[in-house]
């Protein structure tokens, strides 16, 4: 009788045809295609944007935020966000910097102290959300306040100079080399590492399918034995950890660690999530997506100087064409559910 | 030959007492239906035994031998699978991983978490068992549950709890808001489940479906279990009565005074 029921067209070759319009209609593709135009929007509006400089330029402040973001597409397919990842970006080099300058210690064990403070904030972010059971919104917006809060107070608000003497730890996190006439830092290398591995948890392992299942149906998760709790408390842990670390590429490479460095990146780094695809409810994520939002604000933002939009109004293109691609991608996820 | 024994639970969510000296046994190869009222603590009771959360009070034997189930994994390490009544699947995954959620087969199994899902077995095994249960030619194992209808996602938990060969299936209200067919399908499902020796307990507020599928009858309220009868020596009219705590006597004086 069941056979009855089913309703779902069964030609033979139905999966095949299906997984390839599926990838044409896919957000992260529609999103690929807007990236390609607006690069070509750009190129063409001025001769400079595809020069050497300029996509060294992009390239050296890509990973900064892209590796945050991958963090962030993780957690958000879980169903969870985190708004702390702009204040750690600031406090993990202060700190390191602090206790390298004023405390003498040796870089090494001052960026050990760095990673457990990341590990720290990602734990009380993720214990505080699973266990007492409040949104993140409110427990990372509070962490948030706590994390540039404390920046700001070791700091007494003084930018600090940052380590600029050459070193193993500089040359691992903000190295560069010259390919050609391009320049680049070795955070380049780090963010694509880093992308593939969350390409590959995501979509290969186990834990990827834990993490969707988790963000798409909590309920139905655990009560297959999931443990959901576990995973976002690492997820946030992670997320936390890979913000550090940008935070430090990012002092290393310009020599100066500021506690207000980051601010307002949460909800940049957001925004490249769901720009790529991602989804902000949970269970639908997408790494390559993000790559693609990540270039894509990126690309914006060198952009629309290049062509000359006067400085206070950057937020307002930035603005329209995030909520442009939102919009694409509801009517596109309308359409395939239509359909 | 009993599969499972569950003797004096109790369970209390603050002032709520949900569960109050619960007993109940399940024998292998039969349908026990759970009927109550809305409030009457059967999904507590089921999710007390699947582990979704531990109970304050009492023992749970399994084949005779006394368990501890302290995670949803111990249930299904136990043999028990239940088919909750908020779904059970994540719309947002193919069926395939959806069938095995919680239970993927990887390679290098030693990376834990991070072990690569086997995904030619993991297809291959989910296709086998869609036809298994009459299904295969229509849905794809690729196919995202957010795509199907509520009669084929319900196909799709009952099949992956069969799939695991659980000694105890439990089904929570299954065939609510299907269709005819659906519920036939889920019904016949039932009977198929119980004709492979498996035991199911299934809660429903169909009495009709009781009738055409249970063996025997339990009837809860208020957290207690008050009667308990084998379907061939009652009636529909009887059960109901039980159900909702009307007292036979009371109700014939009262026709009779009228
Ligand atoms: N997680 C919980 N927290 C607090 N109270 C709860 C919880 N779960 C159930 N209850 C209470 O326990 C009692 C029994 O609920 P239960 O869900 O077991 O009823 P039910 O018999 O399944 O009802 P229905 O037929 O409506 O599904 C109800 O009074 C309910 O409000
Ligand atoms: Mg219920």
């Amino acid at each position: 009788m069941v056979h009855s029921v089913m309703t779902i067209a069964a030609e033979d070759d139905a999966p095949r045809v299906k997984g390839r319009s599926s990838l044409l209609r896919s957000p992260q593709f529609s999103s690929f295609i807007i990236l390609v135009v607006l690069l070509a929007v750009f190129a063409v509006a001025d001769a400079n944007f595809l020069s050497p400089l300029n996509i060294s330029n992009m390239m050296a402040f890509l990973p900064e935020l892209g590796i945050i973001a991958l963090g962030m597409t993780l957690l958000l397919t879980a169903g969870e966000f985190d708004l702390s990842v702009g204040a750690v970006f600031g406090l993990a080099p202060v700190l390191v910097m602090l206790l390298v300058q004023n405390g003498g210690w040796d870089i090494g064990v001052a960026l050990l102290a760095g990673l457990l403070l990341c590990i720290a904030i990602g734990a009380i972010n993720g214990l505080i959300v699973t266990k007492i059971g409040i949104s993140s919104f409110l427990v990372t917006l509070s962490m948030l306040l706590v994390v540039r809060g404390a920046a700001l107070y070791i700091t007494q608000g003084f930018p600090l100079k940052s380590w600029d003497q050459p070193g193993f730890f500089v040359t691992l996190l903000a190295g560069s080399f010259n390919v050609g006439s391009f320049r680049f830092y070795t955070s380049l290398w780090w963010f694509i590492g880093l992308s593939l591995f969350a390409i590959y948890i995501l979509r290969y392992a186990k834990l990827g399918n834990w993490i969707s299942a988790i963000g798409s149906n909590r309920n139905a998760a655990v009560a297959r034995g999931v443990p959901a709790d576990a995973v976002k408390i690492w997820l946030f842990i992670a997320t936390s950890v890979l913000a550090g670390l940008a935070g430090m590429i990012s002092a290393f490479r310009i020599s100066a660690a500021s506690p207000v460095a980051g601010t307002g990146y949460e909800l940049e780094v957001i925004a490249m999530v769901v720009v790529g695809g991602t989804a902000l409810t949970g269970g639908r994520g997408t790494i390559l997506g993000t790559i693609v939002g990540a270039l894509m604000l990126r690309a914006i933002r060198n952009g629309i100087v290049l062509i000359g939009v006067p400085g206070l109004a950057y937020n307002i293109f930035v603005g329209l064409i995030i909520l442009a691609m939102l919009i694409l991608h509801a009517l596109l996820q309308k359409n395939a559910a239509r359909s | 030959m009993e599969v499972l024994r569950l003797q004096n639970l109790q369970k209390s969510f603050g002032s709520v007492r949900a569960l109050k000296n619960a007993s109940l046994t399940l024998r292998e190869g039969e349908v026990v239906a759970l009927l109550g009222d809305n409030g009457a603590g059967k999904s507590t009771l089921i999710k007390a035994i699947s582990g979704v959360f531990p109970i304050d009070r009492g023992d749970i034997y399994v084949r005779g031998e006394k368990v501890s189930i302290r995670s949803t994994r111990d249930a299904m390490d136990l043999g028990i699978e239940t088919i909750h009544q908020d779904t059970s699947l994540a719309p947002d995954l193919s069926i395939a991983r959806n069938l095995f959620l919680g239970r993927e087969p990887v390679n290098f199994g030693w990376l834990g978490v991070f072990a690569p899902l086997d995904l030619a077995k993991l297809r291959k095994a989910a296709s086998e068992l869609l036809k298994r249960v009459g299904i295969s030619k229509k849905l794809d194992a690729d196919a995202l549950v957010s795509t199907l209808s509520g009669g084929e996602r319900q196909s799709i938990a009952i099949s992956r709890a069969m799939q695991f060969a659980a000694k105890v299936i439990i089904l929570d209200e299954p065939t609510n808001n299907l269709g005819v067919e659906e519920t036939h399908g889920v019904l016949r499902f039932v009977k198929e489940v119980r004709d492979a020796g498996h035991s199911v307990l299934l809660i429903t507020h169909n009495i009709h479906h009781v009738f055409q599928v249970a063996d025997r009858i339990v009837v809860m309220r208020r957290g207690e279990i008050v009667a308990e009868q084998t379907v061939a020596d009652t009636d529909l009219l009887t059960v109901e009565s039980i159900i909702t705590g009307a007292d036979m006597s009371a109700l014939l004086k009262e026709a009779r005074a009228r």
